[in-house]
């Protein structure tokens, strides 16, 4: 094709960061305007990208040598897409245009926060489209400082220390996870051509001994991993979500995360590098997701303010992916990424409403907060929904993915003989439901509270309905019909997951 | 095109009206009310329809169902479809489901009249209520089913929960609602997992690919787990032991609400999803002894919970759990005497069986019939003096005499009284109970003692609703009373009293041949067989137990009339401090709530506590107790808490470094320049 479209996916919204990066002082209540269009555009293209039949995908490859030193080593810029990314595409495009609807009264340095919202989304859609290892790592870590200033600027009154953790963690965690990228590329080098960090040039002469191909993995998991995050390397997640501001948290739990699943599937779930790996990880991968999926559920019970209940909720939701993913089988490649999916719109309306709560009634401490419905419909109306899409309601999105993860984990626990362990499964279903009618129960219903100020709080404005309104659309559309996800999704995991049930 | 071709419109339109109600009901007359009775019209309409085009059709000679299904889900190499599925069973239950609804939504005009704008969301969510019910119904497999089975467990919730702000007992009602949602939950996620094992058994969650294949996979080990999996969603549901505590706290909704979902509709699911899945259900007869022994202890340990209670909707409440413990052990014992006869090659015992079957469903209808009724009344007092205390009412039936008549007839009915719609499928259940003792089979004399408590329950349930009846309706006027309802409210009363007297006769006539179609369609090689109508009825009056369990009914009036109406004995005495203990343990509901909540509180709260300190402690105090030894300085971490900029600003300077250095060594390693 000769229009490009993936590079320009990458470069509009380079362009209007900076644009909006220097638009300070009185121009920058005019950001917004510059960073809606810029983002209006890109969630044009990607929606366009959405309307391309599954098989006419590959044509898009975009394949550019970046610098080369010749028959030393080759650094591409390639840029693909397929079943797996192109949803991860769509969402980004989608949240990022939201949010700067969503926070189109931020005032505070506006031309800043946009140009980092936007930032962001260079660095996301680069991750979700590059097939080349360094190109991918290169733009991992480009996600990671427009975070970091969003968090440390923008956010709550322990924003430093959240940032600083924020850092630390996933810096430590990418550096390890490059030198397994590096041991990769350079194990599949064997001195007659040049280093090339292409995907498909790795995978097609990888030689990895079978105790590094598991060290590797290992490597590689598990950097994704605190990315995901997955207990017990996920203490960063809670307090960077606490602090950061709404549409950081939107986009750090909606499509941040989903950098950790992805990751996962497409680099460490490379049946050409790491096949004699699977066995040995893939009782690892089940098992941390089981254990993240009761342990984060846990937790949220444990809260008391509403987004960092929210926060773990997130792990919880997360260690589901990681159960589909650690099946290995067709099902649980295909829940995994419709649920990175699903997690995607509804964390981005959970975010939301308790960005909501913080900033409309002055706290997010359910402690300080009760009978909210009564006082303010609108409001509770998104919650409710919110909440009941996210503990898995049929008819909405959360359920279909939660019953094809599940029922992936049901198959995999009756081929390995150890069927109770669906237990854990059910029992993270039981408290999901738990934690979210309780904090239903104490911050929307029972009697009006008279701990905080009332006069002072307002329902929900014009803008933040709309933008609700079109995620809990979609979360409808999704729930009613799947297929219209499902059928971006299939004609990848019907590939990967077959492939990877014969290695197993 | 046929009649039933249009089945899909009958969950639909109630659909419809709930986004119309929804969005716009608070501009339209009544707040969406008059959409909502419209919508639920018109279901019932297009019920008929599609049943009477289903039944004169060459499907229902064939006894084959009608079936239409869309693909809906590709879950790997499978594909669940979205589809109906229309026999004898789902056409009974749209019929009464969308009848009952229509009548509950006009009572629901006069009953909600003072709730102001509160009406659109009261209309919206009964209306999507009526929408899971009848795509219940109609579903043509089990995960469809599940959709609409919680799509109605949300509307219980948000209709119990309908005063849970803006209320003086918002906390109260939130809580019930929350615990109704929480255990049905329970029930419903071992329903799910129940659902895993027939999807990995049978590789399908069709009905009809089910229960077409089932010889197949008979033998397989899994099949008794999914079996009691699926129970314990009919558990849930409709409250059986243990799982039967939210019900009489789900009396917080308005008494509409108690009506339509928790007695005639909602709770009936549970005893649908026993119904429908026949063809799986006696492939274990172990099995069903539990789900029979399971009902039959409900009965008489709901009922007695309903003897001393003093709210008048929680007696009826209790009732309901006693009722629904009835059906569950008609079919529990029908199951079982089918699966032995399959197995044996005996007619008689499945002849028997199938009885069993069509008493649970002949006295499903019956019990929604009357206990609609008990309810709308029960709303029509409540209505009248303001209070659900039966110490407060008394003498009303000068005052509001078609509650009073209306109630009556419903007692009558319950109690089993011959003619009373309740008298005939009362009979059927005790006498399916009692067949697997009487044919000598195995697990005989389980049956034979649910067989007696069944005699027992008939005879509490006689006492506590002329109980509730003397206390409301005779004696002193011991409170403020507006007087009788207005029309909308009676005139339901007086319709459904009608059925209560005569929906039992329908067994006179074809309706047993008519509900066992749906057995000869899905278990078309079990030699269904079911007996005339007449026969029938002959059987039930000559068969001693009929004639005991009436004695025992005719006594329990009496007590309750001497007790309650003539006062010869002070029922007074009981609420002195001397309790006996008995009553004591029965007012505290078994101590069930209080151990539930201990449960919940320790398996949920107190691990939760753990997970936090592990999470705060362990976790985050390794890292921090790391970073300062790897930053040293004795504060690391804590300091950068300070926010200077140029530290995190060293911290980015860093990695950049880091990565600067993995360059250089690539090159290096690659060959250098």
């Amino acid at each position: 094709m000769d229009f490009p479209i993936l590079s320009i996916l990458v470069i509009v919204p380079l362009v209007g960061a900076l644009l909006t990066l220097f638009m300070g002082g009185a121009r920058a209540p005019k950001a917004k305007f510059i960073a809606a269009a810029f983002s209006a555009v890109t969630l044009v293209l990607a929606v366009y990208l959405l309307t391309i039949k599954p098989e006419d995908l590959a044509d898009l490859t975009e394949n550019y040598v970046w610098f080369k030193v010749s028959g030393v080593v080759k650094m591409n810029i390639i840029f693909q897409i397929d079943g797996l990314s192109i949803l991860m595409v769509f969402l980004t495009a989608l949240l990022v245009f939201l949010v700067v609807l969503f926070s189109w009264h931020e005032e505070n340095n506006a031309n800043y926060y946009h140009s980092l919202l936007l930032a962001m989304e260079v660095g996301l859609m680069g991750v979700y489209m590059a097939a080349d290892y360094f190109l991918f790592y290169i733009m991992w870590e480009v996600t990671l400082i427009p975070m970091f200033f969003l968090i440390s600027w923008y956010g709550g009154p322990r924003r430093h220390y959240s940032a600083i953790k924020f850092f630390i963690y996933t810096h430590v965690a990418s550096v390890i996870m490059m030198i397994g990228i590096f041991i990769v590329v350079f194990s599949a080098h064997d001195g007659s051509h040049a280093v090339s960090f292409a995907f498909a040039d790795v995978a097609a002469n990888s030689a990895l001994s079978e105790f590094m191909q598991i060290f590797v993995f290992g490597l590689l998991f598990f950097g994704f991993a605190v990315k995901m995050p997955v207990p017990p390397f996920h203490t960063w997640l809670p307090d960077a979500h606490v602090e950061a501001p709404t549409g950081g948290s939107v986009l750090l739990a909606g499509v941040m995360l989903k950098m950790g699943s992805y990751g996962i599937i497409r680099i460490c779930l490379n049946q050409d590098i790491f096949s004699l790996a699977f066995g040995f990880w893939q009782p690892v991968m089940i098992g941390l997701g089981l254990f993240a999926m009761v342990y984060g559920a846990y937790a949220c019970i444990a809260q008391n303010d509403l987004k960092k209940m929210v926060a773990y909720s997130s792990i919880s939701h997360m260690g589901m992916v990681l159960v589909g993913m650690g099946c290995m089988s067709e099902i649980g490649i295909q829940f995994a990424i419709f649920q990175m999916f699903a997690h995607g719109i509804i964390s981005g309306v959970l975010f939301m409403v308790c960005g909501i709560a913080g900033h409309n009634f002055g706290t997010r401490d359910m402690r300080l907060l009760g009978g909210m419905a009564g006082k303010f419909p609108v409001y509770a109306t998104f919650m409710m929904f919110g909440f009941m899409a996210s503990l898995g309601l049929p008819g909405l999105m959360g359920f279909i993915a939660e019953f094809g993860l599940l029922y992936g984990l049901w198959t995999y626990l009756a081929a390995h003989s150890l069927e109770w362990l669906i237990v854990f499964g059910l029992l993270d279903m039981m408290l999901t439901a738990g934690y979210y009618l309780w904090a239903m129960q104490k911050t929307l219903f029972g009697k009006l509270t008279d701990k905080i100020d009332l006069e002072h709080c307002h329902d929900i404005a014009k803008n933040e309905i709309a933008v609700l309104a079109v995620l809990c659309g979609l979360i409808a559309l999704f729930g009613i019909m799947p297929s219209v996800a499902m059928d971006f999704i299939t004609p990848y995991s019907s590939v990967l997951g077959p492939a990877l049930e014969a290695l197993l | 095109m046929e009649l039933y071709e249009f089945a899909w419109l009958v969950p639909l339109i109630p659909c419809i009206c709930f986004v119309l109600a929804g969005f716009i009901g608070h501009k339209t007359p009544q707040c969406g009310g008059l959409i909502a009775i419209a919508g639920a019209a018109a279901a019932f309409v297009m019920a008929a329809l599609v049943s009477y085009g289903y039944y004169t059709s060459d499907l229902y000679k064939a006894a084959e169902p009608f079936v239409q299904n869309m693909d809906w889900l590709v879950v790997g190499k499978i594909t669940i479809q979205f589809g109906i599925y229309i026999d004898t069973l789902s056409c009974i239950m749209m019929l009464f489901a969308s009848f009952i609804s229509t009548l509950i939504f006009i009572y629901s005009l006069g009953y909600m009249h003072d709730q102001e704008g509160r009406r659109r969301r009261y209309f919206a969510e009964v209306s999507l209520f009526l929408t899971g019910m009848l795509g219940l119904a109609v579903s043509s497999n089990y995960l469809e089913m599940f959709v609409f089975w919680e799509i109605m467990g949300l509307c219980s919730y948000l209709l119990i929960g309908f005063w849970s702000f803006n209320h003086e007992e918002a906390v109260e009602k939130s809580s019930a609602a929350k615990k109704a949602f929480l255990v049905t939950r329970l029930g419903d996620v071992c329903l799910m997992c129940g659902l895993f094992i027939l999807l990995y058994i049978f590789g399908s969650l069709d009905y009809q690919n089910i229960f077409g294949s089932i010889e197949a996979h008979k033998d397989d080990v899994l099949l008794p787990f999914a079996i009691l999996l699926m129970f314990g969603g009919v558990i849930g549901k409709s409250a059986q032991f243990p799982l039967h505590d939210w019900l009489p706290d789900a009396m917080a909704g308005p008494t509409t609400v108690s009506a339509l979902i928790h007695a005639a509709t909602m709770v009936k699911a549970g005893i649908y999803l026993v119904a429908r899945s026949y063809p799986i259900f006696t492939q274990c007869e172990e099995a069903m002894v539990f789900v029979a022994a399971i009902g039959g202890f409900t009965a008489i340990y709901a009922a007695s919970m309903a003897l001393n209670n003093m709210n008048i909707k929680r007696v009826l409440a209790y009732s309901t759990l006693s009722q629904l413990g009835y059906m569950v052990l008609a079919l529990g014992a029908g199951a079982y005497l089918i699966s032995l006869g399959t197995k044996n090659g005996d007619a008689n015992l499945i002849k028997l069986g199938t009885a069993g079957y069509i008493a649970g469903i002949l006295h499903m209808i019956n019990h929604a019939f009357f206990k609609a009724l008990l309810f709308l009344g029960s709303g029509s007092v409540i209505h009248a003096v303001g209070t659900e205390d039966m110490r407060m009412m008394g003498g009303l039936r000068k005052k509001m005499p078609i509650t009073a008549y209306t109630m009556l007839i419903g007692c009558f009915s319950i109690a089993g009284i011959p003619i009373f719609s309740g008298f005939w499928s009362k009979d059927l259940v005790l006498e399916a109970a009692f067949a697997p003792f009487h044919e000598g089979l195995g697990f005989g004399s389980v049956f034979c003692v649910l067989f007696v408590l069944g005699m027992i329950t008939a005879f509490m349930t006689a006492f506590y609703m002329f109980r509730m009846w003397f206390m409301t309706f005779t004696g002193e006027p011991r409170g403020h009373c507006h007087g009788e309802s207005p029309k909308t409210m009676t005139f339901p009363l007086l319709i459904l009293s009608v059925f209560a007297i005569l929906s039992g006769l329908v067994i006179m006539g074809n309706f047993g041949y008519y509900v066992a179609r749906s057995l000869k369609t899905s278990m078309p090689t079990a030699g269904i067989f079911v007996e005339k109508g007449m026969d029938v009825v002959k059987e039930i009056f000559t068969t001693p137990a009929t004639y005991v369990a009436l004695v025992l009914a005719i006594v329990g009036i009496a007590i309750a009339f001497f007790m309650y109406s003539k006062k010869a004995y002070d029922p007074e005495k009981f609420d002195q401090d001397k309790k006996p203990l008995y009553y004591r343990i029965v007012a505290k509901r078994y101590y069930f709530p209080e151990m539930y909540n201990q449960i919940s509180w320790k398996l949920g709260y107190g691990v939760a506590k753990g997970v936090e300190a592990i999470d705060k402690q362990l976790i985050d105090g390794t890292v921090n107790g790391l970073s300062n030894a790897v930053v040293g300085g004795g504060d690391g971490l804590a300091r950068v808490e300070t926010g200077y900029v140029r530290d995190y600003a060293a911290y980015v300077a860093l990695g950049v470094l880091i990565l600067m250095g993995i360059f250089a060594v690539i090159f290096i390693y690659g060959g250098g320049f």
